[in-house]
């Protein structure tokens, strides 16, 4: 259900404040279950290092497919990591947010898709390609539910 | 060693956070228009660089942006305004202090390190606030808050400086102050300005080595203090978190002249109802609430009307607010004149805890929390779904007088339906 994820983005610098106790009246007894209630499970902070640098994007088309990245999914992007081989990245290619894989090939650095109708795209055989970012999650909603 | 402040702000901010999130239009000439799509207010160094003037009315100059294939777009505050808590947020850890001065200009305190030089810092933190945000900043150093802004100044006129210049490393500091007009330095007003000139003080050096009797004379303890900034005692210290805000408003002006007292009554409602959903952010109640409207200042028969009322019990609550606020538009509407401003100013505002169990509170406490619990639905519902999902029928259903933002980009970090597109083909 993707209202999960709008309450990750709305919070992304003001984090979702849940009731650490239960019982806040003084009188009577406290409830029993205070000791054992946590603050609840953040989205933002358990997949998001660096909020300030971070960016969300949606992806369009299928060249990550075997990456697990679909037409659709929501890509969060860490603009402050350094793109290493082996990353998914999101390159400035013609005026347009590409996304590929960093690969060390013979030497040199390539951008790779993650589908074989794809064809590689040589770093040194391109002109101007600018790593914009570093993927570091993909959310993939499974459709409609309730 | 001393403390070292510097001013650290965003070059051409409104159109570098067009270019961070839209990749077509890097490298390429951008400007951005104020309000209304009125003027200039901000230009990519690719549009400087075409000589495009600051200020100028789009309609004059539309033809000559067309022309050298310019992107134009209208102001998107809500980019503009998360990009901005990103660039204070990163500077944080990059300093003892940070006083946040405007959307995209901030001091800061450091400690001068040992062996004094603050040039790798200065260079380190540019590029780190360049590859992870897309933005380009320059960074005054110097003594003062007034020297530093100076410094700023300098670092961003001269590219060889790359964007930063520290006045205390300077060798010889005169003439970079000698280089700055006397109308340029901070704190300095139009009226301080015209007096320097009659005296034959042109610079900030000349300022600095005045009488200060004289200066005394003229502009008190707030004109000594600025001269001793300028001689390198810092007097006015950082000022961390804002104060908490004493008056809310929201004005705007119409895309056209409004004549009919209904199309007033709604734009004066919208205000309201924005105004409200801030004091809630805020976590403000208020206790006064004035409404005000004007016709062109440029047009013959200038009329400005404002009238205010008092609430019985300082509230938040929209409708609250809309039933003190629209009588008063009955009182300063006149007809036959053409408005072209309104506004709404929310005054005697308190913390929202301050309001218990008040003897007088127009609702019992159960209905009271009813009332709360929808206002945060709504504004929940606006904040997930777009400002205007949720509506007051107050403020009109597709109203014309609306301001024109005509080239507005998306607000491609805030919402989920605008984030920009990566492709994978």
């Amino acid at each position: 259900m993707p209202l999960l994820l709008i309450g990750a983005l709305r919070g992304l610098r003001r984090p979702l404040r849940l009731p650490l106790a239960a019982s806040t009246v003084a009188a009577g007894f406290p409830s029993p279950a205070d000791d054992y209630i946590d603050v609840g499970i953040d989205l933002n902070e358990a997949l998001i290092r660096h909020p300030s640098s971070t960016f969300f994007l949606r992806v369009s088309g299928d060249s990550m497919i075997d990456a697990g990245i679909q037409h659709g999914d929501l890509l969060v992007v860490d603009r402050s990591l350094e793109a290493r081989p082996g990353q998914i990245v999101v390159a400035v290619l013609d005026g347009a947010f590409t996304l590929k894989r960093l690969v060390r090939h013979r030497g040199r650095l390539r951008l790779e898709a993650a589908n074989s109708a794809y064809p590689p795209l040589e770093l040194h055989q391109c002109g101007d390609v600018q790593i914009w970012g570093v993927a570091i999650h993909v959310i993939h909603s499974l459709g409609r539910h309730g | 060693m001393a403390d070292v402040l510097a001013l650290i702000d965003a070059n051409n901010f409104y159109a570098s956070c067009e270019q961070a999130l839209e990749p077509s239009l890097i490298g390429r000439p951008v400007v951005v228009l104020s309000n209304n799509d009125g003027c200039v207010v901000s230009r990519s160094s690719e549009a400087r660089q075409l000589g495009i003037a600051m200020g100028k009315p789009y309609f004059q100059i539309a033809e000559q942006l067309a022309r050298h294939g310019v992107v134009v777009r209208s102001s998107n505050y809500a980019l503009y305004g998360d990009m901005s808590q990103r660039l204070m947020s990163s500077l944080e850890p990059f300093v003892a202090e940070l006083e946040v001065y405007s959307i995209d200009e901030a001091f800061a305190r450091l400690p001068r390190p040992r062996h004094g030089d603050l040039s790798r810092w200065a260079a380190e933190l540019r590029g780190r606030i360049r590859h992870n945000l897309g933005l380009p900043i320059a960074i005054g150093l110097a003594p003062s808050k007034v020297l530093a802004k100076l410094a700023n100044r300098i670092a961003k006129a001269d590219r060889r400086h790359a964007g930063v210049f520290d006045l205390n490393a300077a060798p010889h500091p005169d003439p970079w102050l000698e280089q700055t007009p006397v109308e340029e330095i901070w704190g300095v007003g139009r009226q301080l300005s015209r007096w320097c000139r009659l005296r034959g003080i042109a610079n900030a050096r000349q300022l600095r080595d005045m009488a200060s009797g004289e200066l005394r004379a003229k502009a008190g303890v707030v004109g000594l203090r600025l001269q001793l900034e300028l001689q390198g005692v810092s007097c006015l210290p950082l000022e961390e978190g804002p104060a908490a805000k004493r008056e809310t408003c929201v004005s705007r002006s119409f895309s056209r002249a409004i004549c009919v007292d209904d199309e007033l009554r709604q734009a004066v409602a919208s205000y309201v109802v924005r105004a409200a959903e801030k004091l809630r952010q805020q976590r403000q109640l208020c206790g006064r609430i004035s409404v005000f409207a004007r016709t062109s200042p440029f047009a013959p028969n200038f009329y400005s009307q404002a009238a205010s009322a008092v609430l019985p019990v300082a509230s938040h609550d929209t409708a609250v607010l809309l039933q003190a606020a629209l009588p008063l538009v009955a009182l300063i509407y006149k007809p036959h004149k053409r408005f072209a401003k309104a506004g709404v100013l929310l005054q005697e505002l308190q913390p929202e805890t301050q309001l218990q169990h008040h003897l007088l509170a127009p609702l019992p406490t159960e209905q009271q929390h009813k009332r709360e619990a929808l206002m945060q639905s709504i504004d929940q519902l606006n904040r997930r779904y777009g400002r205007g999902t949720v509506q007051w029928a107050a403020c009109g259903m597709t109203p014309s007088w609306m301001m024109r933002r005509e080239q507005l980009s998306r607000a491609a970090t805030t919402r989920l339906g605008d984030l920009p597109i990566v492709w994978a083909r």
